[in-house]
């Protein structure tokens, strides 16, 4: 058995064909738990691998999954996160191109475990190609009897839709992706009720991230134990880190969860080029606040960025120079927010249109002395006051780089 | 039906019960708490859009939204403590700073929600240096409703109205964040019998009426309560007027009437048809007594009256059943039924009494009924069979005619209503609005609408709803109340005035 | 004017709508279809897709003005989005756009007038390890330089 039968994403370039798949033993633990396991089963063995979830947030996927009333007569239905829109992370891109079976039976295990019938997968506008190619695994799968009807001759049945988006951020927040996958605007619902309740089409409903599920076969096929030992106790397996900005290496690096930080830039991505020194890193997606180089010695697991004042998010480590002004940064940040919010609620709507107007006009050369604490005040206006959590993703970040690059902000507000 | 769960909560430190499955705004609204807000209303789902009405709940770790959140047993809410005062003033900063200030100008100033809760809640110094986005002012929505654009707050109230309760859903969110705005789509204006109510429930200026706009500001209006006479659902309305100041002295207008709350009847809602009611309070009124002999004269209805009474007297008893009539309408009061019952029928015993009601309309299946008119019940309750009179029969034997209301001319050509009234040597027309067939009364007396009684009418399903005055009458003018009253002590007849009610 | 689309983009329709519970669903990749033959989805397709999917078109506005994938105008033949998020920035996106605004005459969001190619930029294309980047008509192309871009400017001339 090679190294690429425990990797979500394999080397062999032909990796994403379902032959391929099988060779390295893929649907063998979808095979297990469909064939010999109680559904309960499964979810306590997710539950005990201590997996998390791979889209943000970091919520226990087995806990997730028991929170989805069992039984009953009506639908309930699995929806797969593969919205991909935090900027800096591209690694469910990388599971759909070069492991697209492995979400697939990650998805039958799930749906088998929680008693669905019936998976959106919700692919980002901009994977359009990408989603032709999950398309076919899903009919290969189907052609096998690995998804559809009867799978692998038992009585479970599973049909896989893909759901297309185009161009909206905030359809990764679990609630909008519902409305968007109901074909409407993509305004998140308010919670409760959860989604584990009344979810798609008002019917109970598991959210996950593609690379949470591509997780699940390594742990129904391998065991807790063994997951839980690629990784951290309570935080297992590896995560698909991906590095950009200033590293000879950009790219994505599948690593046991808690590797050090400093490590994965300086080992795994080269470091910075010659003559660049590292300014700040954005450990999690833009989202995640950034840190300062005298942080970087961090391990990168959800508990402990937390405690480090930013979070693991999505994985995705943008490195910034010290070639590059933080103003650029925070304009970037700032126009992102301002595009990206829905619009439904007041504080994020109108707060980070006006951090936006203020980062700009700091940029035109028109910056105040009062400007920055005012950003500072408005970011506290919209912190955990918003209707769904992108008033945060949009307030913490901003705040992080005020605060921790306030000398070199100030003297481009005094410009 | 089984019975309604109560709930204990503590709000600031007041132990609160409240039926299972209310929100926190409301538990706290029943116990007289309000918490500021805008975009949750009652007969929606809360949206949680607005964030004004976030309060602290013990054990969660953020300040929530009380539209949103329902009461469970012994949840312990706070509104008014540090963290919830700064978010209020927080959210009402944001709202402010997108919004244009134009209050001198706006027809929302003194009954906006934004402009109240800034005086309470807000009252920070104004940070605001960004450009505000701009948007359009006066965009033409469809059926005189104005949409401004700037001054909208996104609350979706109006959408959700229109999706919910009308089910039309002519407005929607277009764009998204700051440039997200509220339309229609192109070609399709709204366009229903409900649309007024957007405008009760904008809680900001945003939609506006061209029948209101610029007309009056809103501190001078008096707001009082009524039933709408316009069909027979009765819905509780609220008439909005001006007497005096800054009007002439004297003067009275009904700038608007609005939807009053009536949870048995009509909610929160009315339909257009009836506020479309305010013109039959204001426009084409009959203002004084005119005798057609000498128009010019000033006559109080009370001399006018006494040659009623003369020509009634003229009249021997017991050929009175056959040579006086009289035409009444549903509109009248319950009460005045009754003493018209007792008058006419009891008293002077009456044969020719009939009814002539505007014409019925098509039911729109939500409020508006086809009877047009408030009281159909209350005729039969007080005995009458009503039926339209036979006019050629009515010329050939009646001498004295009493015709309260216009509507004779919503059944009869205003010809053929000549012709038979021609005939009828004294006729007598009661009624509130100018018409055709003043010309051809003796006297025209100038009645009440219903706004300016008080009284009771009994609606479609049979509820009996009483009313206070809503309006100020003109002087002179005159209730059919009064005049059923007087002509009865006049006639010497005993109606039993005081056990009417 | 009124639009149907062709028998072929029907027929994806009805098979994009079957499995979905409620066919209103099924709006946001029905638009994609339409689109894709159109351009864009001008009015007349929105009073055909509200008709197929039984809503309001005033519900297809809503969606499509939500969603920066959505075209209500006609585009160019090709579609060249450029990212200008973070690690593109970083890798020097900014100068990227420069330059095809100066090759192709156009600002962001604009066509050339010979109406071949619309330049727009995008946040996040998820493709960070390759910035900066750019996606020609779906395909993804990066890291790129200028002379990168000039040479797909010229495939793209070259395929004409
Ligand atoms: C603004 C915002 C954007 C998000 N974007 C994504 C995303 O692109 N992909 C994703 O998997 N989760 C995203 N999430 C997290 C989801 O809401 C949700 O937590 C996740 O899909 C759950 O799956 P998991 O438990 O497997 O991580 C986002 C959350 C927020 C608030
Ligand atoms: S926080 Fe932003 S994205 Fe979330 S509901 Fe409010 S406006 Fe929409
Ligand atoms: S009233 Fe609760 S959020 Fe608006």
């Amino acid at each position: 058995m090679s190294e690429d039968a425990v990797r979500l994403i394999p080397a062999d370039e032909g990796s994403w064909r379902l032959e391929a798949y099988l060779r390295r033993g893929g649907y063998e633990a979808a095979r297990k738990a469909v064939m010999s396991m109680a559904p309960a089963d499964v979810i306590t063995e997710v539950r005990k691998a201590g997996l998390r979830g791979r889209g943000g947030a970091g919520f226990p996927a087995g806990l997730k999954w028991s929170f989805v009333p069992q039984g009953g007569a009506g639908p309930k239905y699995l929806c797969v996160n593969a919205d991909e829109g935090e900027p800096g992370t591209f690694k469910d891109r990388a599971i759909l191109v070069r492991n697209p079976h492995q979400l697939i039976e990650g998805m039958t295990i799930a749906a088998f475990g929680v008693g669905i019938r019936k998976a959106f997968i919700y692919v980002r506008g901009e994977y359009g190609r990408i989603a032709g190619r999950l398309r076919e695994a899903i009919a290969e799968a189907e052609d096998e009897g690995f998804l559809g009807g009867g799978i692998f001759g038992s009585g479970f049945d599973l049909e896989v839709i893909v759901h297309l988006g185009a161009g909206a951020y905030i359809c990764g927040e679990e609630t909008a992706l519902l409305e968007s996958i109901e074909g409407r605007r993509g305004q998140p619902r308010l919670k409760p009720p959860f989604p584990a309740v009344v979810g798609l089409f008002r019917a109970p409903t598991a959210i996950n991230n593609v690379e949470t599920l591509a997780n699940v076969p390594l742990i129904i096929g391998r065991g807790a134990d063994w997951f839980l030992g690629r990784g951290l106790p309570k935080d297992g397996g590896t995560r698909l880190f991906g590095v950009s900005g200033a590293v000879r290496r950009p790219g994505l690096y599948e690593l046991p969860m808690g590797t050090q930080l400093r490590t994965i830039i300086e080992i795994h991505a080269g470091g910075p080029p010659e003559g660049v020194a590292i300014k700040a890193v954005i450990p999690g997606g833009l989202s995640a606040p950034a840190l300062r180089p005298d942080e970087l010695d961090v391990t990168m697991d959800f508990d402990a960025l937390a405690r480090a004042g930013s979070m693991l998010g999505s994985a995705g480590i943008i490195v910034i120079g010290d070639k590059i002004p933080i103003l650029d940064v925070l304009k970037v940040m700032a126009r992102f927010y301002a595009h990206e919010s829905c619009g439904q609620c007041t504080p994020c709507r109108i707060g980070t249109s006006w951090i936006h107007k203020t980062v700009m006009r700091i940029g035109e050369g028109q910056g105040r002395a009062s400007d920055l604490d005012h950003i500072l005040r408005l970011a506290d206006g919209m912190k955990g006051r918003t209707l769904c959590p992108m008033g945060d993703a949009a307030a913490l970040p901003v705040q992080a780089l005020v605060t921790k690059f306030r000398d070199e902000l100030e003297k481009a507000v005094a410009r | 039906m089984s019975e309604v769960k109560m709930v204990g909560l503590t709000i600031d430190g007041r132990t609160v019960r409240a039926a299972e499955g209310t929100n926190v705004l409301q538990a706290a609204e029943q116990a007289g708490i309000s918490i500021p807000h805008f975009c949750y209303h009652p007969a929606f789902e809360a949206e949680g859009n607005c964030r004004l009405c976030l309060v602290e709940i013990e054990g969660l770790p953020k300040l929530d939204s009380a539209c949103s959140t329902v009461v469970r047993e012994g949840m312990i809410v706070r509104t008014s403590t540090a963290p919830v005062l700064e978010a209020r003033k927080d959210v009402l900063e944001f709202l402010l700073a997108e919004h244009p200030l134009d209050c001198p100008i706006c027809d929302k100033a003194g009954e906006c929600k934004l402009q109240d809760y800034y005086d309470r809640h807000g009252l920070f110094p104004g940070w605001f240096l960004e450009a505000k986005e701009k948007r359009q002012k006066k965009i033409s929505i469809g059926k005189g409703l104005l949409l401004d654009r700037e001054r909208c707050i996104l609350c979706t109230r109006c959408v959700r109205y229109l999706r919910k309760v009308t089910g039309t859903g002519e407005l929607g969110v277009f764009e998204r964040g700051v440039r997200a705005e509220v339309g229609t789509y192109d070609d399709a204006p709204i366009d229903n019998n409900y649309s007024g109510n957007l405008v009760d429930i904008c809680p900001v200026g945003a939609i506006t009426d061209t029948d209101f706009r610029f007309k009056t500001r809103a501190w001078f209006l008096e707001k009082r309560p009524t039933v709408c006479p316009r069909c027979s659902r009765g819905c509780a309305v609220i008439v909005e007027s001006v007497s005096g100041y800054p009007l002439e002295e004297g003067e009275r207008r009904v700038f608007r009437i609005r939807a009053g709350e009536n949870p048995a009847v009509n909610g929160y809602w009315i339909c257009d048809f009836g506020r479309a009611g305010r013109r039959d309070i204001d426009e084409g009124r009959q203002e004084r007594v005119i005798k057609s002999a000498s128009p010019e004269s000033e006559l109080s209805w009370q001399k006018a009256l006494a040659d009623v009474m003369a020509r009634i007297r003229s009249v021997p008893g017991p050929e009175r059943a056959a040579k006086v009539a009289v035409i009444l309408n549903s509109r009248m009061t319950r009460e005045e039924l009754t003493l018209a019952k007792r008058l006419f029928a009891e008293g002077l015993s009456l044969d020719k009494i009939f009814f002539a009601d505007p014409k019925p309309g098509a039911a729109d299946g939500f409020l508006l009924t086809e009877e047009r008119v408030p009281n159909a019940r209350g005729v039969l309750q007080a005995g009458f069979s009503p039926r339209l009179p036979d006019l050629d029969a009515l010329a050939a034997s009646v001498e004295v005619l009493l015709v309260f209301g216009s509507h004779l001319l919503d059944h009869f050509s205003e010809e053929a209503v000549s012709r038979a009234l021609a005939k009828i040597p004294s006729k007598f027309l009661f009624s509130a609005h100018t018409g055709p067939l003043d010309r051809l009364a003796e006297i025209v007396f100038p009645l009440a609408v219903s706004a300016e009684k008080s009284g009771t009418y009994i609606n479609i399903d049979g509820l009996r709803q009483s009313f206070g005055r809503a309006a100020e009458p003109a002087p002179g003018v005159v209730s059919e109340h009064e005049i059923l009253g007087c002509l009865a002590a006049g006639l010497g007849l005993n109606v039993g005035e005081h056990d009417v009610r | 004017m009124s639009y149907a689309p062709s028998a072929a983009a029907v027929k994806k329709i009805d098979g994009i709508i079957a499995p979905y519970p409620e066919k209103s669903a099924a709006l946001l990749p029905v638009l994609r279809v339409v689109q894709d033959e159109l351009g864009c989805v001008p009015p007349e397709a929105e009073t055909w897709v509200a008709a197929k999917l039984g809503i309001q078109p005033i519900r297809i506005r809503e969606v499509l003005s939500f969603y920066t994938m959505f075209r209500r105008r006609p585009a160019g033949k090709t579609i060249i989005q450029v990212c200008r998020n973070l690690s593109c920035t970083l890798a020097g996106a900014e100068d990227i756009i420069g330059f095809l605004k100066e090759r192709l005459h156009v600002g962001p969001d604009g066509t050339t007038p010979d109406g071949r190619i619309t330049l727009v930029t995008v946040e996040c294309l998820g493709h960070c390890d390759h910035s900066p980047c750019l996606q020609i008509d779906g395909i993804d192309h990066g890291p790129v330089t200028r002379d990168g871009v000039a040479a797909l400017l010229e495939e793209l001339r070259a395929h004409e």
